[in-house]
């Protein structure tokens, strides 16, 4: 047990401890409970910033209860684990539920989320990571359906019907893997790897834990519960759930695919799963009918674009997959912001921009940097993702290709969507924003506009992020010091 | 242990695997075969049990005993306990996704007075706009179709 | 240190931020024609300091993101697209100052939006390496967009289609400069240039497409050029003229940068095309040439003056291509000098014309007709633009054709040569129908009591009209400025004089030509008015055919349906399979997206996961052993 242990152990306690306290708490007040949520949020923030600053290139490891790792449990902290446990903090923060919103019972559930996604990014093995994807998976079906309206149950229950189906599946991936190399520590399955998993059974496994995480993580063609559940879930829960929540089954991928699958089948084929996720998302975009679905369909492209990322090797591939998923989790977010105040059909926005023009600025501000327009951030991790792949050359070049292709269909859909807003109001006007609708997409876009300005350093941290993210022989070390 | 019997727990330990694949089949079938969400639930409760069933077979040792130590001794050979700890947790999670998907199903049931997953998609893709239809009736989704405007060359 | 460079950005930005700010203000014409006059003062200083035997200004602007550096500085090729800019943006900002800026609803828009262009094309033109040049051309394509968007309607339509075009391009053009740092292992020009002699063919082909597809879009090369007439036309007023003069140029700058001054004309001859006769650069000239005749065609069938001059633009665009690659000194020469000259008449034409729109509110050429005597300075102008338009004696436009010819001549190009001819033929044509149908014959009833165009619209039209007469009497002036440019392609200057070139096979002396053209033209004012002045001048109105006199009210202009037979002739060949293929385009990319999204509303979800899961274990029993 180091210093940094609790860094590790306390962003998935006390969010869990305090989901669980929340409905106690809320017989003194529905404020009370709520202040206690946003507390335990911001102090997961700080968490995740002490961690970042903590660990440097050396990861913090702590064995849970003393039993020392393969044997015991192991929580394993890198920068990229601090990043995303920050940036799910920081996400849940800027789209905290209020009152109206379902009161503590969201408040529980957004906790529960929280705990779990910090746990997802900094468990060490294999049954932790489908435990916390559990919690996730459960707080973010409950979520799902807090709408209170029509659509919300029916697209929650196919959700969780997918989504159930999917954990089967992780859980079967898992047992395969433990099968073949009889331990579910990852830095052991890592050490084993080469020797037990290289073969079809590995491959099988790797099969079922990309389609099983997959669900969460959009990838076709197991996404189709996300255009029913962002249309119809609060905006709240949609950025989180698109802005962060994907990424975080992101994240346990990229440590499998690092760790344990080398496998250059088990790389093409996440590469071919990619390329037609990339492509479904944009031209269902490009044919969506309102706006919601719009960027529900382009989310899905986003988590393309970052599974394509991760296929390409080394650390670029890493940076890439971490910037694409960084800039979504800033963009997608604010996109629903939007969305929400405007539903209907895209033929209704025509006056937007005379209605609300912070929005209708935002909405093109948004739209250049998710394209890829320099000097935004966007275009900086298009500029690492197609410089690997070009790097990389051969099958990479053709999936380079094509997200140049889907980039003209995105930039179809969204400066259709512009150009509507600009024109002149035909019937009833779209909706007018108070200050406080859109302020959290606002907060989104000064971000925005502040990492381009500091995009050379953000660049050299995340680089870093990178570099150690994808260093499977100090994972290893770091974890079985003097077992290698 | 006896050889006979050692042959066959052996034939259990490759029945088990058999078993599970069966229970995952039938339930997948149902998920797939079948448009009423209650059989969907069902379905997938089978498939839990299969997979469960799985990983215990993971474990399975024809020679070896429960993986309790009883009066100190730890030299008899056991079968895997980490399996079955994971079981334990997969059950325990399962049934709660189970009992959030029927509370979920009971309010499909009361929003959209049917459980027929084909009814409750054509609601879904419906336009969100428009007039919330009355329970039960579903709404065919015609999204607004439109281009870029193509112009032309003159 | 803040060097010239720096001084030109940051007054381009300060002019930026300026007049979106005060471009509502009534004196935001005459605050931008002081502001891009000192930008040209900077830019003239900067050419002088080149001409002293600097090869480049550099910037003291450099950043490094991800351990990519980008540098700006500017050469002399960047210099002469700069000068162009920054010049077209003051005639610009004249011809916005008085009147026209109190007429326009959305000044503040027309004045920042140009700001904004002259910025980015500032931007573009110096910049340093491939990832600058990448930036500097997304800005300048989504700034012209902001310029063409902003009248919405059909104007929004057209700058939407625009944009997809040029985003294309640019998506070939990232994919270009990404190939380039994986083939050379920087995005310096300089070290492309040493490497690509040595590069697989096939990286060179590759990289030949993508970069004149990227750069060609912003030329309309076609098949790329159905978006640029429709875009240009629905600016307003000077924001068009300057996007007609400038904007379409930043490719030429780009392409001669790429691939005259990179790769080099050798390299790209030495790249053949296996069993044809041609190789990479003959492919391109003979697009070039098609570029020159096709939209020179769709033209003459235009029956709006705006959608007339702005498909010509595009035809000229191939001239100044053709020139460049031709790839000798006089070809260089004279594709270079016809880009000025080019800004310098389409200017003034379009500027002559939308000051026509800003008087009788249409731009339809059936609509009007014998506006000579009730706008006679504005006829002046556009007389002057048509006769450089068409290559003829004495404006400047003549001077650079003659230029390209003889270098085709001279580099035994006959077939090329007759395509040029055939492209100049038809912009006489269309030419003739644009004065005749505006200024000649019958004027219109309601047009009976139209002004001529307020003395700052005139101004800037006459000047920009006189400049193209001044330089084609003296082309030495404008040739001298192209030398700066040449110099910086290392490929040899033509020597020249003030009144044209000499060559062993044939010189131009346009002192002489002008001379003698007016000499003649005086011979011929003498005869007509001392040796019998027979005219006598009556109404507009007092006309009589057949032996009927006819009222004014009755039509007998004749404009609509204007070269009946010659478009019997062509007609099959225009509106061809370049709309077919943008239109099945549209359609297979909403056929994709209506798959796709059909997927997506697929009432049984599990379904998709057995699929997937079942192909996938299927896969990997088949090849997953290793």
């Amino acid at each position: 047990m180091t210093s940094g242990a609790n860094t590790l152990v306390l962003p998935i306690v006390l969010p869990l401890l305090g989901a669980f306290l929340l409905p106690l708490v809320a017989r003194f007040g529905d404020g009370l409970a709520r202040a206690l949520g946003i507390v335990l949020v911001v102090v997961n923030i700080f968490l995740g910033w002490t961690l970042w600053s903590a660990v440097g290139t050396e990861a913090a490891v702590t064995a849970l209860g003393g039993f020392e790792a393969p044997l015991g449990i192991v929580l394993y902290g890198d920068r990229l684990a601090a990043l995303f446990v920050a940036v799910l903090a920081v996400g849940a923060l800027i789209f905290w539920p209020r009152a109206e919103h379902g009161g503590v019972k969201a408040y529980t559930l957004t906790l529960l989320l929280v705990a779990g996604g910090s746990g997802l990014v900094l468990s060490g093995d294999l049954f932790n990571i489908f435990v916390f994807y559990e919690i996730v998976a459960v707080a973010s079906y409950g979520l799902a359906a807090s709408s209170g309206d029509k659509a919300g149950f029916g697209a929650a229950l196919r959700y969780l019907v997918l989504g159930a189906l999917g954990s089967s599946l992780v859980l079967i991936g898992i047992g395969l893997v433990y099968a073949a190399a009889g331990t579910l520590n990852l830095a052991d399955i890592a050490r084993l790897a080469p020797e037990k998993l290289s073969g079809t059974t590995g491959l099988a496994a790797f099969l079922l834990l990309v389609l099983g995480f997959g669900v969460k993580a959009e990838l076709f063609p197991v996404n189709t519960w996300v255009p029913e559940v962002y249309a119809a879930a609060p905006m709240r829960v949609t950025a989180i759930l698109a802005g962060v929540v994907s990424k975080l089954a992101m994240v346990v991928i990229l440590r499998l695919l690092v760790l344990v699958f080398h496998d250059p089948a088990a790389i093409s084929l996440l590469m071919a799963v990619a390329i037609v996720t990339i492509v479904a998302g944009e031209f269902a975009a490009y044919r969506a009918s309102d706006l919601n679905r719009t960027f529900a369909y382009s989310s899905i492209a986003q988590l393309g674009l970052v599974a394509l990322a991760l296929t390409i090797p080394a650390t670029a591939g890493i940076l890439a997959a971490i910037a694409v998923a960084l800039h979504h989790a800033v963009v997608k977010p604010a996109f629903f912001v939007i969305a929400a105040k405007w539903r209907g059909p895209l033929a209704g926005l025509a006056g937007g921009a005379r209605v609300a023009p912070a929005a209708a600025g935002l909405f093109v501000l948004l739209a250049l940097s998710i394209i890829g327009i320099p000097p935004l951030p966007g275009f900086w991790a298009k500029l690492v993702l197609l410089g690997g792949a070009f790097d990389a050359g051969g099958a990479y070049a053709f999936a380079a290709a094509v997200v140049l292709a889907a980039t003209v269909v995105e930039a179809a859909y969204l400066f259709r969507v512009v150009a509507r807003i600009w024109q002149p109001a035909a019937g009833a006007k779209p909706a007018h924003f108070a200050f406080s609708d859109l302020s959290p997409a606002l907060l989104l876009g000064v971000i925005l506009i502040v990492a381009t300005l500091f995009v050379a350093p953000i660049g050299t941290a995340l680089s870093g992020a990178a570099a150690s993210a994808a260093d499977a022989g100090s994972y290893v070390a770091r974890v079985l010091p003097g077992r290698m | 242990m006896s050889p006979d019997a050692l042959l066959v727990a052996e034939y259990l330990g490759r029945a088990l695997y058999g078993g599970a694949i069966l229970l995952i089949a039938i339930g997948i079938y149902a998920m797939v075969a079948r448009y009423n969400l209650m059989r969907v639930l069902l379905g997938l409760a089978l498939v839990e049990s299969g997979v469960n069933l799985f990983l215990v077979a993971i474990g399975f040792r024809p020679e070896a005993a429960a993986p309790i130590i009883v009066g100190g001794v730890t030299d008899v050979p056991m079968v895997d306990p980490l399996p079955q700890a994971l079981v334990l947790t997969a059950i325990v999670i399962g049934v709660g996704v189970l009992a959030l998907a029927a509370a979920l199903l009971i309010r499909v049931k009361e929003t959209y007075g049917t459980l027929d997953t084909r009814e409750v998609a054509k609601f879904l893709a419906a336009e969100p706009a428009d007039a919330a239809p009355a329970a039960g009736t579903a709404v065919a989704g015609t999204p607004a179709r439109e281009t870029v405007n193509a112009g032309s060359a003159s | 240190m803040i060097g010239l460079l720096d001084t030109l950005l940051v007054l381009a930005l300060l002019t930026t931020v300026g007049l979106y700010v005060f471009g509502a203000n009534r004196f935001a014409g005459y605050i931008g024609m002081a502001a891009y006059a000192a930008m040209t003062v900077i830019v003239v200083l900067v050419g002088q300091t080149l001409s002293g035997g600097e090869t480049a200004v550099p910037s003291a602007m450099a950043f490094t993101v991800l351990g990519y550096p980008m540098t700006w500085r500017i050469d002399g090729l960047g210099w002469f697209f700069a000068l162009l800019t920054t010049g077209a943006g003051f005639f610009a900002a004249w011809y916005m100052s008085g009147e026209w800026n109190e007429a326009q609803p959305n000044k503040r828009i027309q004045h920042g939006t140009l700001a904004l262009n002259v910025l980015a094309m500032l931007l573009l033109v110096s910049s340093g390496d491939f990832l600058s040049l990448f930036i500097g051309w997304e800005i300048v394509s989504w700034a012209a967009f902001a310029m063409m968007t902003q009248l919405g309607g059909p104007a929004a339509t057209a700058a939407l289609r625009y944009l997809l075009y040029a985003l294309a391009g640019a998506m070939a053009l990232f994919a270009g400069i990404l190939i380039v740092r994986s083939a050379t292992g920087s995005f310096a020009f300089e070290d492309f240039a040493a490497a690509v002699p040595n590069l697989p063919t096939a990286t060179k082909w590759v990289l030949f497409v993508l970069f004149t597809a990227g750069f060609g879009v912003k030329m309309a090369i076609v098949p790329f050029h159905l978006w640029q007439a429709p875009a240009y036309s629905f600016t307003p007023g000077a924001s068009s003229s300057f996007l007609n003069a400038v904007s379409a140029r930043m490719g030429l700058f780009a392409l001669t940068l790429v691939l005259i001054k990179l790769m080099g004309p050798a390299l790209l001859a030495g790249m053949d095309i296996a069993y044809t006769w041609f190789d990479a650069r003959s492919a391109l000239l003979w697009l070039t040439a098609i570029t020159m005749i096709v939209p020179t065609y769709i033209a003459l069938m235009q029956t709006d003056a705006r959608m007339l001059l702005a498909w010509h633009g595009i035809g000229q665009g191939g001239y100044m291509l053709l020139g460049i690659l031709v790839g000798t000194p006089l070809g260089l020469a004279g594709g270079l000098l016809h880009t000025f000259n080019y800004a310098t008449y389409q200017m003034a034409l379009m500027l002559a014309v939308f000051a026509v729109v800003h008087r009788t509110k249409t731009a339809d050429l059936d609509e009007l007709g014998g506006l000579i005597t009730r706008m006679p300075f504005t006829y002046i102008t556009l007389l002057m633009g048509i006769i450089g338009l068409a290559g003829l004696p004495p404006m400047n436009g003549f001077v650079s054709k003659w230029m390209i010819y003889k270098s085709l001549l001279n580099t035994a190009q006959p077939l090329l040569l007759i395509a040029a001819f055939i492209g100049t033929l038809g912009t006489i044509l269309s030419v003739y129908k644009l004065i005749h149908n505006i200024f000649l014959g019958q004027l219109r009833l309601e047009h009976r009591e139209v002004k001529e165009a307020p003395l700052s619209m005139l101004l800037p039209m006459l000047t920009l009209a006189g400049i193209g007469f001044v330089t084609g009497w003296m082309p030495g002036l404008a040739l001298s400025m192209v030398d700066i440019a040449q110099s910086a392609l290392g490929i040899g200057l033509q020597p020249h004089h003030l009144g044209g070139v000499d060559l062993p096979n044939g010189s131009l002396n346009m002192l002489w030509v002008v001379g003698v053209l007016i000499a003649a033209i005086g011979v011929g004012a003498l005869i007509f008015y001392f040796l019998g002045n027979r005219r006598w001048e009556v109404s507009q109105y007092d006309n009589y055919a057949g032996g009927h006199f006819l009222s004014a009210d009755v039509r007998y202009h004749f404009s609509h349906e204007f070269y009946p037979g010659l478009a019997r002739v062509i007609g099959p060949w225009y509106r061809g399979w370049v709309v077919k293929m943008e239109r099945g385009l549209q359609t297979l990319v909403a056929v994709l997206g209506d798959l796709s999204g059909g997927v997506f509303r697929f009432a049984h979800t599990p379904f998709y996961l057995l699929v997937a899961v079942s192909l996938g274990l299927l896969w990997v029993g088949l090849f997953g052993k290793i």
